[in-house]
């Protein structure tokens, strides 16, 4: 029982963190506040439901296809982006908030209020490890997650390309006079953001279900995550999401299915209280 | 300003043009008023938009195929009905608002529609200021009908689910090692609560009750905690997506109950699509079904299949019929009191509710006091190679439960 709940944990935040690094990096290097984050993953799933059920593409071709989807219209919503006025952050939510529902009824219209499921029979089936049973769907979501916050932790940590982007999270106005050309790494942030969206969509349609209105539950967990983690701090990203991750699956053992929101909650608060900047926070400077 | 016989011509020009639009708006308004006149005015409100459209469109078609019939058949009292959709965004707040347009503005002669709980409250409270009957399409909560609101009906009510899943769990399953799983609405905690009560009543011990958010992202490890308990029977009162994720990772984790029941949202023909295989040997219960309805009520029954089809080209589902049924109990009621030759007001509207007595292919609709319905009752029904049976009760059943069902590893 304890062994499953740590691979469910470790899996279940493994996603969570592929769904927030997309948030979190636009919000860092634009401040733009994407409330339609989770309309783009439910979105790029559904681009891969339809490839894979109507035109009967294999799964993983449609990775791709989701992804250039989800650029086309996260730099198109970037453009929407750059004629706000400041507050930038305040009018973003605003924009952000018509597009999602804007996106949500699009899809409620085009792929109705039924829901659907990208089911592959071989990510059902498994091993039998003492103790717990590991399927290769949770297998292919770790991996998959994994793989994808070590390619984005290189390019972040070391390369010049991220060196440029993690000092526009830090100080826009600074790295524009230390020759950044900051326009360009928001759009550059945009694309991967979307690359993300459009890599978590098809397996969000794959490991959950998809419906027009689940979007905003994971806008929600973005940003609970974004907030954990502390604006701009990748690698607290990746923590924050294991941390909730576990904590969510230990808290229904322990204390019931009930308890996992409410535990969620209360950690969060706790961080805040102690930690405003968040998880890697290190105080004011 | 110097007056010039062209400033003379500029006023009058204007004067002619301001008298011709006003004209044409009192006309406008008129001719609205005319045509309305001759219409009776009934208002729906469902959740057409946000979590609950799915369920909300079914409602709303199955008034319309209502609403259709009687137009069809001559109206009421020889009005033809006009019906007022709103949609309150699956959102209590927007209900309330909706509810208050109907009733204050539209000045509509009932209403109808509503899917769960925490929407229909709302709209009932509403309905119950304005002295409007509202029948409500889908609503559980016991408490809705203890408010004293002589407005308010409903075409569904908790027994219907509680008596069949208690009958067969006592009577069939027997099992010792139950678990009762529900989702945090009203409507699935009192049935949770109801069913314990029931079991207990009986001899049988519930070994766990969990509560779950509507929408829980992963279920892993309560079906840890449900295999680390050996639990046999599961009865999970969460919703289709609910059961979509529970079943997916059961079978990811290779975790066989004897028995899964889902008392809502399984037993859909969209929900055995969707899920295929997986779908096999779950139960569920229903309360209508194009090939289970009420006994004597096959040709009513096979008259609203064919309309449905003639109106939306697909096959209607049980939210279809709940939604046909609140509406022609609302249209029979206004037809008994135009039949007096009485005014349709709230109030007449009202008592020739409270008398009704209408045989559907759902259930015999008789509202008791509180305007709950006295026969509505589901039957428990199991997917067999795509296809609902039923299994419970014994004078209803079509077929045998397969019990306990086949493991995954069995099926693959």
């Amino acid at each position: 029982m304890w062994t499953t709940a740590l691979v469910s944990g470790i899996s279940l935040g493994s996603f969570y963190i592929l769904i927030a690094l997309g948030f979190a990096l636009i919000f860092g290097v634009t401040r733009n506040f994407n409330l339609a984050h989770g309309e783009l993953v439910v979105f790029a799933g559904y681009v891969s439901y339809w490839l894979w059920k109507v035109l009967a593409w294999p799964f993983v071709l449609t990775f791709p296809a989701a992804i250039l989807a989800t650029l086309f219209i996260c730099l198109g919503l970037q453009r929407l982006f750059a004629r706000l006025y400041e507050p930038q952050e305040l009018n973003s939510i605003v924009l952000s908030f018509g597009m999602a529902i804007l996106i949500q009824n699009t899809m409620l219209f085009w792929f109705s209020g039924d829901y659907r499921l990208i089911r592959i029979p071989t990510l059902s089936q498994g091993l039998r490890v003492p103790g717990f049973y590991l399927s290769y769907g949770q297998l292919t979501l770790l991996f998959l997650s994994l793989t994808v916050i070590a390619i984005l932790y290189i390019l972040m940590y070391r390369t010049y390309l991220g060196k440029a982007l993690r000092a526009t999270i830090q100080d826009k106005e600074a790295a524009a006079q230390a020759g950044i050309n900051v326009a360009v790494m928001g759009t550059l942030a945009f694309c991967l953001g979307a690359i993300l969206i459009g890599l978590a969509g098809p397996l969000y349609g794959c490991t959950h279900y998809l419906y027009p209105s689940t979007g905003h539950q994971v806008t929600l967990l973005a940003v609970t995550i974004t907030i954990f983690a502390g604006v701009g701090r990748l690698g607290g990203i990746i923590l924050a999401g294991w941390i909730l991750g576990l904590a969510e699956s230990f808290a229904v053992i322990l204390c019931g299915a009930s308890w996992r929101e409410m535990v969620a909650a209360v950690l969060l608060l706790t961080l805040l209280a102690f930690k405003p900047r968040g998880i890697l926070g290190k105080g004011e400077q | 300003m110097k007056t010039t016989p062209e400033n003379h011509q500029n006023f009058f020009y204007f004067f002619y043009k301001c008298s011709f639009i006003l004209f044409c708006l009192l006309f406008l308004i008129l001719w609205t008023e005319i045509s309305f006149a001759a219409t009776i005015k009934i208002g729906e409100i469902n959740p057409l938009s946000g979590k609950l459209a799915k369920q909300g469109m079914e409602i709303h078609q199955g008034v319309e195929v209502a609403i259709a019939e009687a137009n069809e058949a001559g109206g009421v009292g020889g009005k033809q009905l006009k019906l007022i959709s709103r949609d309150d965004q699956s959102q209590p707040d927007v209900a309330i608002s909706r509810a208050e347009e109907l009733c204050g503005w539209e000045k509509v002669r009932a209403l109808t529609g509503g899917y769960v709980d925490s929407l229909v409250g709302p709209i009932a409270a509403v309905a119950k200021k304005y002295r409007i009957p509202y029948v409500a399409s889908a609503s559980l909560q016991k408490e809705l009908v203890q408010y004293e609101n002589p407005y308010f009906f409903r075409v569904s009510r908790l027994q219907g689910f509680t008596e069949p899943l208690c009958g067969i769990l006592t009577e069939r399953f027997k099992t010792q090692r139950l678990a009762i799983l529900h989702s945090a609405t009203p409507g699935s905690t009192e049935l949770a609560r109801d069913l314990e009560s029931c079991l207990k009543a009986n001899g049988l011990e519930v070994k766990l009750i969990e509560k779950f958010r509507p929408g829980t992202p992963d279920f892993t490890p309560l079906i840890a905690k449900l295999a680390g308990m050996k639990i046999d029977v599961i009865v999970s009162g969460g919703f289709t997506p609910d059961h979509i994720l529970m079943i997916r990772q059961l079978k990811e984790n290779r975790v066989s109950p004897k028995a899964y029941i889902g008392p809502f949202g399984i037993a859909y023909e969209n929900f055995m699509q969707t899920m295929g295989e997986d779908a096999d040997y779950l139960y569920s219960t229903c309360a209508w079904n194009p090939g289970i309805t009420e006994p004597g009520s096959d040709a009513t029954s096979k008259c609203f299949v064919k309309k449905f089809r003639q109106m939306f080209k697909q096959q209607p589902n049980t939210t279809n019929m709940h939604g046909y049924t609140s509406a022609k109990a609302l249209i029979t009621a206004m037809q008994a009191v135009v039949n007096k030759g009485q005014t349709l007001t709230g109030d007449n509207i009202r008592l020739a509710l409270t008398q009704l007595d209408l045989p559907m292919p759902m259930e015999h609709l008789v509202f008791d006091q509180n305007g709950d319905p006295l026969h509505y009752r589901h039957v428990v029904v199991q997917v067999q190679k795509g296809r609902l049976v039923v299994v419970y009760p014994p004078d209803r059943a079509s077929g045998q439960p397969v019990f306990p069902m086949p493991s995954w590893e069995q099926r693959n």
